[in-house]
């Protein structure tokens, strides 16, 4: 007899998992799968282009770009080089709207 | 029923800043990336032409501002942006298009004035004669469709082939 087919039974780890969702993972799933998160992203992005935002991240890593040199350069070093300035400098008004539509999807989806 | 309500707020305001904060930072990555894909690729032009014009304008800035350099006292010996010096009458020579004169560069433009002032009223005069043959609205004589230049100065022969510095003036107003 081949010892393979004694083999011990499959674990079932799906059940186990769904049940350590924390409720920011289910909202999160929630948000994918509406598409809600997509449009939140790209309302979030307009807003940040249109109030120079963007331009101003974008400047910022020329300007690092120039000094490190043009190969030089990682995402990850940009990354660190405009996240706090950009988490800083979002207008309260375009904070203010994100987060009240964040809310009402909150409301809206019984959490 | 209160104290339930208030809990979900600060829960709600506690997850919407966390939602808030992930979708900036991923808006961040996404525009690191991007300018790091710009500069990678070499796409940004004006990246090191900027570092060059900072420090040229830096140059020029001090040339002017130092004193030797003042640029009435010794016109002949003034120099440019590009460090090159240029006399005052440019001294290149070559040829005329209309006469077929050697010409030098800085005498160009007043003998152009004489030079196609004199070519254009001797075209003046050919014209003339092919236009009397086919001019249909002739009110009395073919120098009246010349009528600006007549009226623009006084006692202008436009036929006589006389230049009079009047003359050149209207033509150089109007024939273009």
């Amino acid at each position: 007899m081949r010892g393979s087919i004694n083999r011990p039974p499959t674990p079932d780890a799906e059940d186990d998992r769904e049940q350590d969702l924390t409720l920011q993972e289910i909202i999160n799933i929630k948000l994918i799968e509406s598409g809600e998160k997509e449009r939140l992203k790209e309302l979030l992005r307009e807003r940040l282009i249109e109030c120079g935002w963007t331009d101003e991240m974008k400047a910022l890593c020329r300007a690092f770009t120039r000094k490190k040199g043009r190969n030089n350069v990682t995402v990850d070093d940009l990354v660190h080089v405009i996240t706090p300035k950009g988490r800083a400098s979002v207008p309260d008004s375009v904070k203010a709207e994100l987060l009240q539509r964040i809310r009402s999807f909150l409301v809206s989806a019984a959490l | 029923m209160s104290a339930p309500n208030d809990d979900k707020g600060t829960s709600h305001s506690q997850l919407s800043s966390q939602f808030y904060g992930d979708l900036l930072d991923s808006i961040i990555v996404d525009v690191a990336s991007e300018c790091h894909r710009i500069a990678r690729l070499g796409l940004d032009r004006n990246l090191e032409d900027e570092e060059e014009e900072l420090r040229l304008s830096t140059q020029a800035r001090a040339r002017v501002a130092d004193p030797s350099n003042s640029g009435e006292a010794n016109s002949k010996y003034v120099v440019d942006i590009f460090g090159q010096t240029h006399p005052s009458v440019a001294s290149e020579i070559f040829e005329c298009m209309n006469c077929g004169r050697s010409i030098m560069a800085g005498r160009f433009a007043p003998h152009l004035e004489k030079c196609m002032g004199r070519g254009r009223k001797a075209r003046l005069k050919n014209t003339r004669s092919s236009t009397a043959a086919q001019n249909r609205y002739t009110r009395g004589s073919p120098i009246s469709a010349y009528s600006p230049y007549s009226n623009s100065a006084s006692g202008n022969r436009v036929a006589n082939g006389t230049t009079a510095p009047n003359e050149e003036y209207g033509d150089g107003g109007f024939e273009d």
